[in-house]
């Protein structure tokens, strides 16, 4: 079966259950995805009304994590009274995981939220194809059969979608929202329960292998066109600090500036603080406006995290993530000891 | 008006001939993305490109920018002010639209009276535009609709055609006129090659797909400060900078002070930054004036077609199109104004 | 020392890594006292701060000191079960663990950064370790990857 007669499917049970929710009045706001103005994008909408339904999409350029709208941010998603709204989201697997991941960092409450599950099949790399294409003008993107296939004004191009998906949906185990006895109620659409998490972080192993210097060469001229947006940051749902440590002056801990070592101190830093709690969702690298591909920063950290603690965020809502937690008996072969 | 022809194998001797006395900036691919860079080896340049991903206003007005340094020994401080003034630069193959957004970075760094911004002043009085027209706009472009055109002159020094083989030039201003007089090798430009021309512009114009009728749209955006649409078109808003970063007009700094104790000095230095961030309107006190992004998507869009308008007369965007390719939401800038327009029409309907 | 003689110290021989080392009121910084009376030699490469706990040491000190051109850091602490506030060390050990391992993929050498544990009557373990680490520092050269253009 073609990829795009599977999104038709998603699509339309998507919609009708969109529907169902507001209608009977169990949402009082569906977040979804819409078609982008542009080639290669799609646009996050907030439906309020039932005429608007329609509007809502499935295919495989879905890249926003939309749990980052849930997060508290302002302006909130209240209603004149200050009650929280009650909100539908459409979710892949990754926008479950985040989901999960916040409440049980205490950042959003499930019982106000339904999850309209979907079953991803993996989200198009856009900068690949971008880049693949140059300097011709991209008018449509659409998946048909096993391909995407990119249409400019004179040109028409295939790519295989499993070799043009994020680098991150390759390895994804997670497809559709994962869900347990405690979320389940939340669930209207295709949820699952996840088991298979094994990884043996195959794709790692190279880059591993380099020595310091090698590392740091690939690390800068990976991050040397970072022109500090911060639409990694903003498009992550796990970045939702009232005051990122990038920018706090009081004291400055790290430069504001664009020269290499500030950049690169930036996203250790993020990495750090989303080490146990990134749910690889790959939102950072689409939305980057240079084309810069973090996903090699977020495979170490779910590699860390799972071989030094044996945890997956966003998967289970009970077990308390790594670095929110200690064990006496953790390993600990990087201290300094005498010979 | 001088008219010339440059032929696309003789870059290169353009090259040699203006490296001595200027630094060239030309499109260049670095890591799949067209940027705007001072030139080592002529071969580099890229000649087949739609436009740079970042804006060519960060050839004068760059990300980080160090306006002093200091040093310190014992109790006397030292000085050093920025010495690359007064360098000649040429920007070859700028866009109209970029040029144009150059013209509004000028108009307001001079807008203020006395507090003129002297580095970007000075830098851009030493700078030639060497300009390209577009052939083929892409369907995000809307210059047009701002009073602009892809073949637009007024802001260029020098206006290139590119005519396939050869680039026709022009020469706009008398800065262009001496800069082009300098280089005797250029062969005289045929009637042929200047109606060719003429035919590549209006073709060009027509190709345009994205339209907007902006005419009047302060008169809306004004008495609609408070209206409910701003809520609409913010709701899907990340507040990233993307766009105000990658805008060709944006002139927004952060003045930022680095000390070095362990080697005493210091410096002070200017980095873009964005009214889409929140940090942008905080003050000292805790209250934040642009709180959410309500506050912050509107400003954005009231001062580009409100108050620059207002204040100097023209509309503050250029049309070029980066923050409709590049919005992380897509939150189509073409599409807010529509919405906006359309405020109007729904007013004269109830009414 | 200027610019200029600190460039000219790091090509000969006779260059000496800095190193900060961050360390626990109640275990190591008592430690380095005991090594102190005691009259057991460490290098003098390492200045000290002292703070309260090994988890009081956020990592944002360790990559601050990094980009401040430090050629090395130390974090000691209490052994784990002796936190002074019982699991304050437990919880630097997860973070530190994390941090390490991603400074390395970042590119920065695993032994810039040094984490150990020595109790308050360690004086002679301490010494040995500051010994080790600044060996390993030493070895490494002096750190410029943070260096800005100035």
């Amino acid at each position: 079966m073609g990829i795009e007669i599977k999104n038709q499917e998603i699509e339309n049970q998507m919609r009708e259950l969109a529907r169902n929710l507001l209608n009977e009045k169990k949402v009082d706001v569906i977040i979804g995805y819409a078609k982008g103005t542009v080639p290669l994008s799609s646009a996050p909408i907030m439906i309020t009304n039932e005429e608007d339904i329609d509007k809502l999409i499935w295919n495989n350029l879905c890249y926003i994590n939309l749990a980052k709208y849930l997060v508290p941010r302002i302006p909130q998603l209240i209603d004149p009274e200050g009650n929280n709204l009650k909100v539908g989201i459409v979710s892949k697997g990754c926008v479950g995981r985040a989901l999960i991941h916040l409440a049980v960092e205490k950042q959003i409450n499930l019982d106000d939220i339904k999850i309209i599950g979907i079953p991803c099949n993996g989200i198009i790399n856009r900068k690949k194809v971008e880049k693949e294409i140059d300097e011709k003008e991209i008018l449509e993107v659409s998946a048909s059969g096993n391909d995407i296939v990119v249409k400019g004004k004179d040109f028409e191009q295939k790519f295989p979608f499993d070799e043009y998906i994020n680098e991150l949906c390759k390895v994804c185990k997670v497809k559709s929202p994962p869900t347990d006895a405690s979320i389940s109620e939340a669930c209207v659409g295709e949820c699952q329960e996840i088991s298979n998490l094994e990884d043996d972080f195959a794709d790692l192993a190279e880059f591993e292998a380099k020595s310091s210097k090698e590392k740091w060469d690939y690390i800068k001229d990976l991050l040397k066109t970072c022109t500090r947006c911060y639409a990694c940051r903003e498009a992550c749902p796990m970045c939702y600090c009232n005051l990122c440590f990038v920018d706090q002056n009081k004291p400055i801990w790290f430069g504001k500036t664009t020269e290499l070592s500030d950049i690169i101190v930036f996203h250790l830093i993020r990495a750090m603080h989303l080490a146990g709690r990134c749910v690889a969702c790959g939102a950072c690298s689409s939305v980057c406006p240079m084309g810069i591909d973090l996903n090699l920063i977020t495979r170490k950290l779910e590699k860390m995290v799972k071989e030094r603690f044996d945890f997956t965020s966003g998967i289970d809502s009970e077990t308390l993530p790594p670095m929110m937690s200690f064990n006496m008996d953790d390993e600990q072969e990087f201290m300094l000891e005498e010979d | 008006m001088d008219q010339k022809i440059l032929m696309k194998n003789e870059i290169g001797k353009l090259y040699i001939e203006l490296a001595e006395e200027y630094n060239f900036y030309a499109p260049v691919k670095e890591k799949g993305n067209i940027v705007f860079k001072k030139i080592l080896n002529p071969d580099d340049i890229v000649l087949e490109y739609f436009n740079s991903k970042v804006p060519p206003k960060e050839v004068l007005f760059p990300e980080m920018e160090v306006l002093f340094e200091y040093s310190l020994d014992g109790k006397d401080v030292e000085i050093q002010d920025r010495q690359d003034l007064d360098e000649k630069n040429v920007i070859f193959g700028i866009r109209p639209c970029d040029a144009h957004g150059f013209a509004l970075m000028a108009t307001f760094f001079t807008a203020h009276g006395d507090c003129e911004d002297e580095i970007f002043m000075k830098k851009r009085a030493n700078t030639i535009l060497m300009g390209i027209g577009c052939n083929e706009p892409k369907s995000t472009c809307f210059c047009t609709s701002l009073g602009g055109h892809p073949f637009q002159k007024d802001d260029l020094d020098v206006m290139l055609t590119d005519l396939g083989e050869k680039y026709l030039v022009e020469t706009i201003s008398e800065k262009g006129k001496t800069f082009i007089q300098k280089l005797k090798w250029l062969a005289d430009a045929k009637k042929k090659d200047v109606q060719q021309a003429q035919e590549l512009s209006k073709k060009s114009e027509e190709s345009f797909v994205t339209k907007l009728d902006l005419t009047d749209i302060d008169k809306i955006l004004d008495p609609n400060f408070e209206h409910p649409i701003w809520k609409e078109i913010s709701d899907i808003c990340i507040s990233c900078g993307t766009c105000s970063y990658l805008c060709p007009t944006c002139t927004c700094f952060d003045v930022i002070d680095e000390t070095d104790e362990y080697n005493n000095r210091g410096r002070r230095i200017r980095i873009w930054d964005t009214c889409q961030s929140c940090l942008y309107t905080l003050h000292t006190s805790g209250h934040n004036p642009r709180n959410s992004c309500i506050e912050r998507c509107r400003n954005r869009i009231m001062h580009k077609f409100s108050y620059y308008p207002k204040n100097y007369d023209q509309i503050g965007c250029v049309g070029c199109g980066r923050c409709v390719q590049l919005c992380p939401v897509n939150n189509d800038i073409r599409a807010i104004l529509t919405k906006i327009k359309n405020i109007e029409k729904e007013e004269e309907i109830s009414a | 020392m200027t610019v200029k003689n600190e460039q000219e110290a790091e090509k000969s021989e006779e260059w000496e890594p800095k190193i900060i080392a961050f360390l626990c009121n109640w275990c190591s910084y008592a430690g380095a006292d005991l090594a102190g009376v005691s009259r057991i030699q460490y290098p003098p490469n390492i200045r000290i701060v002292r703070v309260p706990c090994s988890g009081r040491v956020n990592p944002y000190f360790i990559v601050k000191s990094l980009t401040d051109g430090w050629d090395g850091v130390v974090v000691s602490g209490c052994h784990p079960g002796d936190c002074h506030y019982l699991t304050g060390n437990l919880v630097a050990r997860r973070r530190f663990a994390i941090l390490k391992e991603l400074l390395e993929f970042f590119g920065i050498e695993p032994g810039r950064v040094n984490f150990m544990w020595a109790s308050a009557a360690e004086g002679e373990r301490f010494a040995v370790l500051i010994r080790k680490a600044t060996k390993i520092v030493k070895e490494l050269g002096p750190n410029k990857k943070f260096e800005k253009k100035w």
